[in-house]
């Protein structure tokens, strides 16, 4: 039984998803260790103890960012393959049908581009918004198509169940 | 690190039926970022809690500031933890307060 699940988007969307997730893959395929969306990225799970937080770092880091830049080549090829020439109109739509697989790597990376966004905004706590700041329109719009995503996969597992 | 031969250490670990000595915990910690709905999403798709229970512990998260999301063996929590931070989520691992 198939569990794919379809994404529609708009031409200008798709576009923009290719340029801020190509973005994001160049961040997590050469990572400045002074950056602090990086930091964001790879949280350390020994805060409280020097010594366990150094030996985990040492390996899971690298790691953690290396699956990072897979999961967004795998969101860049599925939109490179659907994508409209620059020339189509911004307003017409195109489809992704995303397997399991995908699905994961889709949620993980808007979800890690939310985080890298909020870094650059200095996101602090829910309240920090400026509607007058475009950038703003972009992480809410990531969040958008993130909740969108969210509900197309349970929407389907609903349906399966019953 | 040597210990003497004549020490019989894997005694003192045949006891696998037993809840472990001193368990870890894995704990998600709050941040104004990660979407409700996200992180709901994250504990039934990776833990495979129930609806109710995924739900619960983002609330427990969101209004308190932090869960613990799972306990268990050390390598196990930090596993759990490697998990969540492949999703974005904040989390680290301690040993269970006494």
């Amino acid at each position: 039984m198939s569990r794919d699940v379809l994404v529609v988007v708009s031409a200008w969307e798709a576009a923009n998803l290719l340029d801020l997730i190509g973005q994001f893959a160049a961040l997590v395929e050469e990572p400045d260790d002074r950056d602090p969306a990086v930091a964001r990225l790879t949280p350390d799970p020994y805060p409280d103890d020097a010594e366990a937080s150094a030996q985990f770092r040492d390996v899971a880091q690298s790691e953690l960012l290396r699956r990072r830049a897979a999961d967004a080549r795998t969101v860049l090829s599925g939109l490179r393959a659907v994508a409209p020439p620059a020339s189509a109109d911004p307003d017409a739509f195109v489809e992704l049908t995303l397997d399991d697989d995908a699905v994961r790597a889709w949620m993980r990376t808007l979800a890690a581009v939310r985080l890298v966004l909020a870094s650059r905004l200095g996101i602090v706590s829910e309240e920090d918004h400026d509607a007058e700041d475009p950038r703003f329109g972009v992480y809410d719009w990531i969040g958008y198509r993130l909740d969108a995503l969210i509900h197309a996969v349970e929407t389907h597992q609903g349906n399966e169940n019953t | 690190m040597m210990a003497p031969l004549a020490t019989p250490e894997i005694d003192e670990r045949t006891d696998v039926d037993g809840a472990p000595d001193t368990p870890w915990e894995t704990v998600v910690w709050n941040d104004p970022v990660n979407l409700m709905s996200y992180v709901v999403r994250v504990f039934r798709e990776y833990f495979g809690y129930s609806a109710e229970k995924a739900t619960s512990l983002m609330l427990a998260v969101h209004n308190e500031g932090h869960a613990v999301v799972s306990q268990g063996v050390r390598e196990q929590m930090e596993l759990h933890a490697q998990a969540m931070h492949d999703y974005g989520l904040w989390a680290t691992v301690r040993k269970a307060p006494r």
